[in-house]
């Protein structure tokens, strides 16, 4: 027997705010929105620290365009991120899978293709400061810059908010390594995987962080009592 | 519109998501006939996905009434045409993940109070979940016993609990704590205490 009377508290809750509501826009179009950070990330981290001293060296296409390249390869895993977001649209395992491994491979051929244009390494004594310096660039820059794909994802309460966390942190991380690619000159594959991929990472696992607090902290709805816990 | 509704089908609990998609656009647009529709066409499917995971009768359709109020709240993250189910499911697994989550924070919160049930004569957790549990609560005067439940079952702050019953926060956590002194007076058959004035 199916009951079709609607709970009166529900209704009234219902009745209470019934304004006409806009529908999300899509996910690539709510990702736009991301792309002023993006282009922050781009840019300013060479406008802080300067370009690398040997970016002259590098044919255009290898230093801006392919940073171009990781950037809206990081915009798109935070699309990505977004679509995860809304319920019911959980990507599969595959997409999912895809994701990681663009995110992950991107940064990994514009690294080998850079040394392999450029090679340039740093003297064995400065080797784990610059290391270091890097890591803490590309996170001071990424960590801040999550809040916006953030607050995106959490309007849609995504079912899994741990993966559409490390998502957009994910795109986030990939368009500061695209930025930091421009003003750190060092493009030796070990410095690349640690320092860079390192931060990538450490962005990916503060944005699956952040996503499950935001999940937390997302309050219930502020209702009566619902009719079968009245006394 | 007026037609639509009346259309054959169209509230049955097995309508098609083609038939659900109209009438989410409508609920959108503000409309609680759509609202009413929709409900009708999908509460027995919430209700029964509740039930199927969740052990307590009561609470799985306390769940499911939670799942259409934050599924008013979220009705914005709908995009139309999308199917309507995966959209309202999907809320529905947030809800249950939530009740998950606050049952086990308070089943920790409970081992780690000092004398919360601890006594070796209180009543095994299958027994708290169910049918002593209930006849005792039953015992209780209404005003504790509502109180303890909103915080205890529903997982509700005090302030909340207050707000909602016109009373003070601490007046709120004053009436639990004594519904759960009663509680366990009822169920290890310890005296109660003096605070039969509250």
């Amino acid at each position: 027997m199916r009951d079709e009377t609607i709970p009166t508290t529900l209704l009234d809750e219902v009745q209470h705010d019934l304004r006409p509501v806009r529908p999300l826009p899509a996910p690539s179009v709510r990702a736009l929105l991301v792309l002023p950070i993006g282009i922050a990330l781009i840019t300013g981290l060479p406008l802080v620290w300067g370009l690398r001293h040997n970016i002259d060296q590098l044919p255009a296409w290898a230093s801006w365009g392919l940073s171009g390249l990781e950037g809206l390869a990081g915009l798109l895993i935070v699309g990505a991120a977004l679509a995860e977001a809304v319920p019911g649209r959980r990507l599969s395992g595959r997409a999912v899978a895809l994701t990681l491994a663009a995110g992950a491979l991107i940064p990994i051929a514009i690294m080998l293709a850079t040394d392999w244009l450029l090679p340039a390494t740093e003297a064995a004594s400065v080797r784990v400061r610059f290391m270091i310096e890097c890591f803490d660039q590309i996170t001071v820059w990424a960590v801040p810059a999550v809040a916006v794909p953030a607050w995106l994802a959490a309007r849609a309460w995504p079912e899994r908010p741990a993966v559409a966390g490390a998502f957009y942190g994910l795109g986030t991380g990939v368009m500061a390594d695209a930025g930091a690619r421009l003003f750190c000159w060092v493009s030796s594959p070990l410095h690349m995987l640690i320092s860079h991929g390192g931060a990538i990472l450490a962005v990916t696992i503060a944005g699956a962080i952040a996503a499950v607090l935001i999940d937390r902290w997302r309050p219930r709805p502020a209702t009566r009592p619902p009719a079968s816990i009245e006394p | 519109m007026e037609g639509d509704r009346d259309r054959p089908g169209i509230d049955h609990a097995d309508a098609r998501d083609d038939d659900l998609v109209p009438l989410m656009i409508a609920y959108q647009a503000g409309r609680l006939d759509a609202f009413e529709a929709l409900y009708r066409a999908l509460a027995d499917d919430v209700r029964r996905f509740f039930a199927a995971s969740i052990a307590d009768p009561s609470a799985a359709l306390d769940l499911a009434q939670l799942t259409f109020l934050e599924l008013h709240r979220a009705r914005h993250t709908y995009r139309p045409p999308r199917p309507v189910r995966p959209w309202v499911f999907g809320i529905a697994v947030n809800v249950r993940r939530r009740h998950r989550r606050e049952a086990a924070s308070r089943a920790r919160r409970e081992t780690d109070a000092p004398d919360a049930m601890a006594d070796p004569a209180s009543p095994a957790p299958d027994v708290v979940g169910g049918v002593a549990v209930r006849r005792a609560l039953e015992q209780l005067p209404a005003s504790r016993r509502r109180a303890w439940i909103l915080h205890h079952v529903h997982g509700f702050s005090f302030e909340e609990i207050g707000r909602q019953l016109g009373i003070g926060a601490g007046a709120a956590k004053l009436r639990s704590s004594r519904a759960m002194r009663g509680l366990r007076a009822l169920l290890t058959g310890r005296d109660q205490g003096r605070d039969d004035d509250a």
